[in-house]
């Protein structure tokens, strides 16, 4: 924990939560977005 | 969805590791050389998605398909982006290192002539209201804008004297310790990954808005 690198890898952490907590809420949306338009035929990913 | 869970672990546990377990490369400054973990990765990460959008424009100059070129869209907006942030983690490394951000070493005006040329395959893309048309034209720029990626990326700073370090943190040459590769090595993975979630939406929202459109248009 010397130089703060503890404080440091913390908000790494949070910024990281924040990132996984946003692509996670997307991920959501879209699922229902593509039940409301009709599923996800044809798609390469 | 457990990929995406383990994603999130893993990536969690690089971030923790590199700040507390492993040690900070000699040679630089203080712990400035940590920032080779989420730098590299980064650069790894855009050259990837580069790579990715020309291979998906060729499959869809070639075979028409619409999801192709979603692909090859999707992938040079996340490919421009993990370039942006790329450059912004070595201009920190720059200021730390050289003690000025930009010093327009060959480096740093390399990667701004990538940024500056996927930029304007995104301003093609705006600029032709077609749909076709688009398509086809900002197929044929992604092929020709990759071509100059290998130049840019690893010729250029190698046959010009540069600032930027490539024997002490370069993983193909000996420097770097055992403990320090299998984090760097964990860390492109993990942002691998995390491109390919992140790829992932940006077809679907892709997909959506296309399908949007089209009902638009019926109606």
């Amino acid at each position: 924990m010397e130089n703060g690198l503890g404080f440091v890898a913390a908000v790494n952490l949070v910024i990281w939560a924040g990132i996984v907590l946003y692509l996670f809420v997307l991920d959501r949306r879209l699922k229902k977005l593509e039940q409301r338009s009709g599923g996800r035929d044809g798609c390469i990913l | 969805m457990i990929y995406k869970i383990l994603l999130s672990i893993w990536m969690s546990l690089i971030i923790t590791a590199v700040f507390l377990y492993v040690e900070p490369a000699t040679g630089f400054p203080g712990e400035v050389s940590r920032i080779l973990f989420f730098h590299v990765p980064m650069a790894w990460v855009a050259t990837l998605a580069f790579l990715l959008s020309m291979i998906a424009s060729c499959v869809y100059l070639i075979t028409r398909k619409v999801n192709a070129d979603f692909l090859a869209q999707s992938s040079a907006e996340l490919g421009f982006l993990f370039c942006f942030l790329a450059t912004v983690t070595g201009s920190i490394f720059a200021k730390a290192t050289w003690g000025s951000f930009w010093n327009w070493d060959p480096r740093e005006t390399s990667i701004v002539m990538l940024l500056m040329i996927y930029g304007a395959y995104f301003v093609l893309r705006s600029a032709v209201p077609d749909h076709e048309k688009r398509r086809v034209f900002a197929g044929v720029y992604s092929i020709l804008a990759f071509c100059t990626v290998p130049f840019l990326v690893f010729i250029v700073p190698r046959i010009t004297t540069s600032l930027h370090p490539e024997d002490t943190l370069n993983p193909a040459k000996p420097g770097m310790d055992v403990k320090t590769l299998i984090f760097f090595l964990g860390s492109l993975c993990a942002y691998t990954g995390l491109f390919v979630w992140m790829l992932r939406l940006k077809v679907r929202v892709l997909r959506i808005m296309d399908k949007e459109l089209n009902v638009k248009f019926k109606v």
